[in-house]
């Protein structure tokens, strides 16, 4: 096995490696080929980044990601034959070499182990993603090796350590752990050694023995865990804290690395045995319902689906309203629509106001045959991401999910699909698996990632239960034509979106040959029966079957339909334009017995009454008990224009309004009178024309209105503070010249306006507002504080409050002149 | 795959009956399947929870009901539909009504979850007494037949396993001399008698008295006969008296006019409803013997005061009889649920085809309202509608054609308004029957109308059921109750009794075209059409025509 030239490194694993091999890595892991490498450094570089090699790991199954995990805690590089002991431990089950052989081989295979011959290396990134670290415990529940654990222990920690357990002193730390690990490893001096053991102690190591590895001492240990910790059986890792070390552990597992050993995928068990004949009629009887369902969706939405909400997809009230329309319920109209999506079968019109309506496409699937149709149904759901089961739940933003709208694809749906489909074509046929045996199977396959909700699990519960519903499986067993569906995708090694539209082809062919005998044939008959009811004893051809749905109402569904005929019903038939000559000829074609005679006086006592009353519009009529003046108008050329009517032989109608009408007809010559809608003549003299209740304008004066005494008075007060302000002699002549403002120091005006108040006095104030306006004003200051000054204010005539600091400067007023 | 079974997903059933195999199948479904439409080529079944646990009462399982619908089924049956009639049909016996050494009558369970469910509903609480074990719960033993019918309601039905009182015997047989019980009368004797109480359904004139006396001969017990009117209530003392040992002296009659209380006390539903100071001072006739069995009579007719007394009832035998289970008012399942479930249910075609009752032809003539009446109809209040154009004049006329037609047979022309049928007495020179006419007057008038010393006889609704007139051949409906189907049966049923010489019966029913009374005529049919019976048209215009 050994060659002499073993690789040194992954690149030069994969440089030994013929064509194929590369090929094979390269499908099984598609992600390293984005973009195409340079050469193989750079492939094996990619082969190990973390996102990679996760993504590669995540993939395995549950045995071979166990051999993945024992190789990470296995010593590197790891021969068979340690590897072969922690896979199965000392007592080898049986095949497990087999399985274990496989298992390298897929590692290898996906460059994930390599090394030759008997050194098995797992890729540093893996084995960093699988050992055991305090933080992350591994699935296998080790701890670190003794080694790690006693790394940064005191020397004479260590010494001690290994004259409990028996050993001799050692002159240094290094050598003193191999002898500990070699103690441990060594399984009779072990078991002796456990043999001395307090049955408390050996009770303490079991329960840690399959992880968690880690336990919480006190600070004075009792004396069973000071047996253990003394020997070096637990070794401290934190204050408080110690650990069962790796050797320990597997010594006490009998060299397991897991509890349980999943060698071999758990067997898909069969619930139930059917015949396969009662399995395929059962699924084409479903496959002829499902064909019906989406052709009755379709319908329903013929004149205008339902109304694209904002967000994308189908309100919940639609929703409701379809499965209502379609009789079943919520979940399963939800996959009805998406099945319908995503064949194409409808989608948004993309107006403006945007609905949903069917495709060209339906119109085209409808001339199909109907195996055919069926298989386009079936296919597109095998091969499609987009998932119904999800509707009604919600994203991860706490968003509804609704039926046709985003947030519904799921990459996973198309490859679980197939494989759930695959596990049932290998149970023998007809035989109808056991769910949860089928799910157990999948989580081998492809084991859930720790916390992530089991997406795949729910993909898988809604795959059986959408299989059934879409006759794909009867009875919960595959079908036939299921398998002929199937047979395509098996082969491919990973079914992508894309391989749905090609597997069509020869497969959906296959399906469609092998359904078709199955589907009951349509009739071209109905039977007719007394009590008003007609009974269609299967499917009916499409145009007698579109006829008869407008003739009577649908009582029942399923295999057969039975139809009702009420009054309203053929009316409904009457007004689509059909006479009841016509009624009567159609029932006796396609009835197989009689017509009933009081279906036939349905028909005709309705068709009697039917239309005998006509409803139209017109604008004006004309009326005239000579029938002889209403031919000459009718007759006379001049009239044309006013497009009379003769509704009965005195009465013409017209679009025209009676305006027009009465003109024309005095052109004509003839002297007509208006009518009130009584029935009066009208009578035309000069109607003098009269308005509504009007009030008399109110006269508009030039200028401003006068004002009164009051307004009066207070104008005059106001003008002469004014006058006051801006004449008033100044005590002293401040800084400014006259006409500007007053200036002075802040304090200064403080000061001022104080005394201002005590006094009594007006003052003469500059003052710049808001807007930055400046103005002179005579006040007399009432109050000071907090940066305000209240005064009245002369020139406004009120009591007003200024900030201090738009107030530019102050001065007394002088005294009264003269 | 071409069995004669269609079945489809909204748990109808569809048999079409000329198919070869059409009997095999509806022996096959007939335990768990209700039989809803009877025309001429298809007949309608239901699956129904009741009829499911019915038949789980009959002791057939979810498998013989899943294996008679595969097996005789055209197309593949839904699985849905096999999965929920497994599911339905497991519900039944969970719960149990039994009697208890200790505490009586018990309600007892196998799944206690079940009981629990239950024993939360407010309806419940009130009806069960103390707990006596996790799974077993005291009932009050009045309440037996109340908490039967709320289980019901909850979809967890109880098996009642507490059995019946046997009542105070009393020697009765059938005297088979010159006769013999019918085939079908026999079936459904055993079919109740094995199953302890129910219902049987029998055609009008197919001798649903004869059934009472068998049961009666099975019981060996005192017996109470509920009826509908005095009338009947003689007609059944008559028949006892001639087919069993039974003599007059054992038979009262418990009425307005007589209080008798015999072995075999025959009373009325008027007497038993009659209300005096807010309660019921006859109901206490149920009590005043140790009744061994209890018959309804017309049973679609029980009022709501004796469903009501009938709840406390449940530990004796009851037989309910009737010509048509369908009640306008959709107390059905109340019936089902305090009588007890349909024991025999027989097409009236079916028993026409065996010869005992005679084949029927009817007619539906419609008469052309003169211009006068449609505009009179058209202008009269929407609650003198239906009465306007149900009396009109040309419907008199028609009437009387048909009459003349007919002249030689035994005519009943029976309405709803006395004025309309005084009128038509009077113009046809024949007796009035109404609601005003005397218990001695009537019988005196059909006596004579038996012996054909008056060959046409004008009859209220009083005649509608269980007057027995075997020599009328021909009936005439010039109007009737609105729109009620069981009435139209019933009618069409006073002329099924098998004719001497074997010719077919005739029934008209008189009906005003392109009015409300159409409206109401084709409801009424619905039953007989579903039955079978396929209605003829004709018009007025043709009999005048005929007649002139």
């Amino acid at each position: 096995m050994s060659t002499p030239d073993a690789p040194r490194s992954l690149a030069e694993a994969l440089r030994a490696c013929d064509d194929a091999a590369m090929v094979a890595l390269l499908r099984a892991r598609p992600d390293l080929l984005t973009p195409v490498p340079n050469d193989l450094t750079q492939l094996a570089t990619r082969a190990g980044t973390r996102a990679s090699v996760v993504r590669a790991l995540e993939r395995l199954d549950r045995f071979t990601q166990q051999v993945a995990e024992a190789l990470a805690v296995a010593p590197e590089p790891a021969t068979y034959g340690e590897l072969l002991g922690l896979v199965a431990g000392d007592d080898e089950p049986d095949g497990v070499r087999d399985a274990l052989d496989r298992a390298l081989g897929t590692l290898r295979g996906q460059a994930l182990v390599w090394g030759g011959g008997d050194r098995f290396r797992l890729v540093r990134t893996a084995r960093e993603l699988l050992a055991p670290t305090p933080q992350r415990p591994s699935p296998t529940g080790l701890g670190p090796t003794v080694g790690e654990a006693m790394a940064g222990m005191s020397p004479g920690r260590v010494q001690s350590l290994v004259t409990a357990a028996g050993l001799a002193a050692t002159h240094d730390a290094v050598s003193a752990v191999e002898a500990l690990t070699a103690l441990f490893t060594d399984r009779k001096r072990m078991a002796a050694l456990l043999d001395e053991a307090p049955p408390e102690s050996v009770e303490v190591l079991s329960r840690l023995v399959w992880g968690p590895p880690y336990g919480q001492v006190t600070a004075e240990p009792a004396g069973h865990l000071r047996w253990l910790i003394d020997r070096g059986l637990l070794l401290p890792t934190a204050p408080g804290t110690v650990v069962l070390p790796r050797e320990v552990a597997l010594h006490l597992r009998g060299g397991r690395a897991h509890h349980v050993l999943e060698a071999v995928a758990p067997p898909v068990v069969a619930a139930r045995e059917h015949r396969p004949q009662v399995v395929d009629n059962t699924a084409a009887g479903q496959a002829h319902m499902a064909l019906a369902t989406v052709e009755e969706l379709l319908k329903d939405w013929d004149e205008g689906g339902p109304a694209v909400l904002r967000a994308g997809g189908l309100s919940v009230r639609d929703l409701k309203r379809t499965a209502v329309a379609l009789d079943v319920p919520e979940p399963q109209a939800a996959f009805w629509v998406e099945l319908a999506y995503s064949a194409g079968l409808l989608a948004a019109d993309g107006e403006a106001d945007e609905r949903y309506a069917a495709t060209p496409a339906y119109d085209t699937w409808q001339e199909l045959p109907v195996a055919e149709r069926w298989t386009r149904l079936a296919t597109a759901w095998l091969a499609g991401t987009r998932t119904a089961g999800l509707v009604g739940g919600r994203d991860s933003k706490d968003r509804t999910l609704s039926a046709l709208g985003p947030g519904l694809d799921r990459s996973a749906a198309p490859e679980v699909r197939t494989r759930v489909l695959g596990l049932l074509a290998e149970l023998p046929e007809g035989a109808a698996p056991d769910a949860e045996s089928v799910q157990a199977r999948l989580r081998w396959e492809r084991p859930p990632g720790t916390g992530a909700s089991d997406l795949r699990s729910r993909l898988a519960h809604w795959t059986l239960e959408e299989a059934e519903l879409l006759g794909v499986t009867g009875r919960g067993a595959l079908s036939a034509h299921g398998r002929a569906l199937l047979a395509e995708g098996l082969d491919q090694h990973s079914p992508s979106p894309g391989s749905g539209g090609a597997g069509t082809g020869a497969a959906g062919e296959r399906a469609a040959r092998l359904l078709a005998p199955l589907l009951p044939e349509p009739l071209d008959h109905v039977l007719l029966q007394a009590d008003l009811t007609a009974v269609a004893p299967g499917p009916l051809r499409r145009p007698l079957a579109d006829a008869l749905a407008v003739l009577a109402d649908i009582e029942s569904k399923g295999g057969a339909t039975v139809y009702r005929f009420t009054p309203g019903s053929v009316r409904r038939a009457l007004d689509a334009g059909q006479s009841a000559s016509d009624l009567h000829a159609f029932l006796t074609a396609h009835s197989r017995t009689p017509v009933p005679q009081p279906l036939s006086y349905l028909i005709d006592d309705v068709a009697r009454k039917h239309g005998h009353l006509r409803i139209g519009a017109a604008s004006a009529y004309v009326r005239c008990d000579d029938e002889g003046v209403l031919n000459e108008i009718l007759a006379d050329r001049r009239g044309e224009g006013l497009r009379l009517r003769r509704l009965a032989p005195t009465v013409l109608a017209t679009p025209a309004d009676p305006a027009t009408l009465l003109e024309g007809l005095r052109s004509m010559g003839f002297a007509p009178s208006a009518e009130s809608a009584e029935g009066d003549v009208l009578i035309t003299r000069a109607h003098s024309h009269r308005t509504p209740p009007r009030t008399a304008p109110e006269p508009v004066p030039d200028g401003p209105p006068l004002p009164d005494a009051t307004l009066l008075g207070a104008a005059v007060r106001a003008i002469r503070a004014g006058d006051l302000a801006s004449t008033a002699p100044r005590k002293e002549a401040p800084t400014a010249a006259p006409g500007e403002l007053p200036r002075t120091t802040a304090a200064e005006t403080l000061a001022t306006m104080q005394a201002a108040v005590l006094t009594g006095e007006a003052l003469w104030i500059g003052y710049v507002n808001a807007e930055g306006a400046a103005s002179q004003r005579v006040i007399a200051p009432v109050r000071v504080e907090g940066g305000f000054v209240t005064a009245y204010d002369h020139t406004a005539d009120e009591v007003r409050t200024y900030p201090l600091h738009r107030v530019t400067g102050v001065a007394e007023l002088a005294d009264e002149a003269g | 795959m071409n069995g004669p079974l269609i079945v489809q997903s909204d748990k109808t059933l569809l048999l079409e009956v000329d198919h070869e195999q059409a009997d095999a199948c509806r022996r096959a479904i007939a335990p768990f399947a209700e039989l809803e439409r009877a025309p001429e080529h298809i007949h309608t079944y239901r699956l129904t929870p009741l009829g499911l646990w019915n038949a789980r009462a009959a002791g057939h399982d979810a498998e013989q009901v899943v294996d008679a619908l595969v097996a005789y089924s055209r197309y593949p049956v839904p699985h849905a539909l096999l999965v929920d009639v497994a599911e339905t049909m497991a519900r039944y016996g969970r719960l149990t009504l039994a009697k208890h050494p200790a505490h009586g009558l018990v309600l007892t369970t196998t799944d206690r979850p079940v009981l629990e469910e239950i024993l939360r509903s407010k309806k419940i609480q009130p009806l069960v007494g103390t707990r006596v074990d996790p799974d077993t719960v005291a009932v009050h033993p009045s309440e037996r037949g109340q908490i039967k019918q709320t289980l019901l309601k909850l979809g967890w039905p109880a098996e009642d396993l507490a059995g019946y009182v046997d009542g105070e015997a009393h020697a009765i047989d059938l005297d088979e001399t010159g006769w013999a019980l019918r085939p079908y009368q026999r079936q459904a004797v055993e079919n109740f008698w094995h199953g302890g109480s129910g219902v049987v359904v029998l055609p009008c004139g197919a001798g649903k008295t004869l059934v009472g006396a068998g049961a009666m001969a099975e019981a060996k017990a005192t017996t109470l006969i509920l009826v509908t009117n005095t009338v009947s209530a003689r007609q059944w003392k008559h028949e006892l008296v001639k087919r069993t040992s039974l003599t007059e002296d054992e038979i009262g009659e418990y009425s307005g006019t007589k209080k008798e209380i015999r072995p075999v006390t025959i009373a009325t539903y008027q007497v038993l409803t009659t209300r005096r100071k807010g309660i019921y001072p006859h109901l206490e006739l149920f009590d005043s013997r140790d009744w061994g069995l209890i018959l309804y009579d017309e049973v679609h007719l029980l009022p709501a005061p004796v469903f009501k007394f009938t709840a406390d009832l449940q530990a004796r035998r009851r037989l309910g009889l009737t010509a048509t289970l369908v009640r306008e008012d959709g107390r059905e399942s109340d019936v089902f649920s305090l009588i007890g479930p349909k024991r025999f249910d027989a097409p009236w075609k079916e028993i026409e085809a065996q010869g005992y009752i005679a084949p029927a032809d009817c007619v539906e003539v419609r008469v052309n309202l003169t211009d006068s009446e449609r505009l009179a109809y058209a202008t009269a209040e929407a609650e003198e509608k239906y009465r306007f154009c149900a009396t009109t004049a040309t419907k008199r006329k028609v009437t009387e054609a048909l009459v003349r037609k007919h002249a030689g047979q035994q005519t009943l022309v029976i309405g709803q308004y006395i004025d309309q049928l005084d009128e038509l007495g009077e113009h046809l020179n024949a007796p009035v029957i109404k609601g005003e006419t005397t218990n001695a007057q009537r019988e005196k008038l059909f006596d004579a109308f038996r012996e054909g010393e008056i060959s046409v006889l004008v009859v209220s609704k009083v005649a509608n059921f269980s007057i027995d007139l075997p020599e009328a051949t021909v009936a005439i409906q010039v109007s009737g109750t609105f729109g009620s189907r069981q009435e139209e049966a019933q009618r069409l049923g006073r002329v099924l009794r098998p004719k001497a010489d074997g010719h077919e019966a005739r029934f008209y029913s008189v009906v005003a075209r392109d009015t409300i009374d159409q409206d109401f005529a084709a409801h009424r049919q619905r039953f007989l059409a579903e039955q079978g019976y396929a209605y003829r048209i004709l018009d007025a215009d043709a009999v005048l025509a005929e007649d002139a």
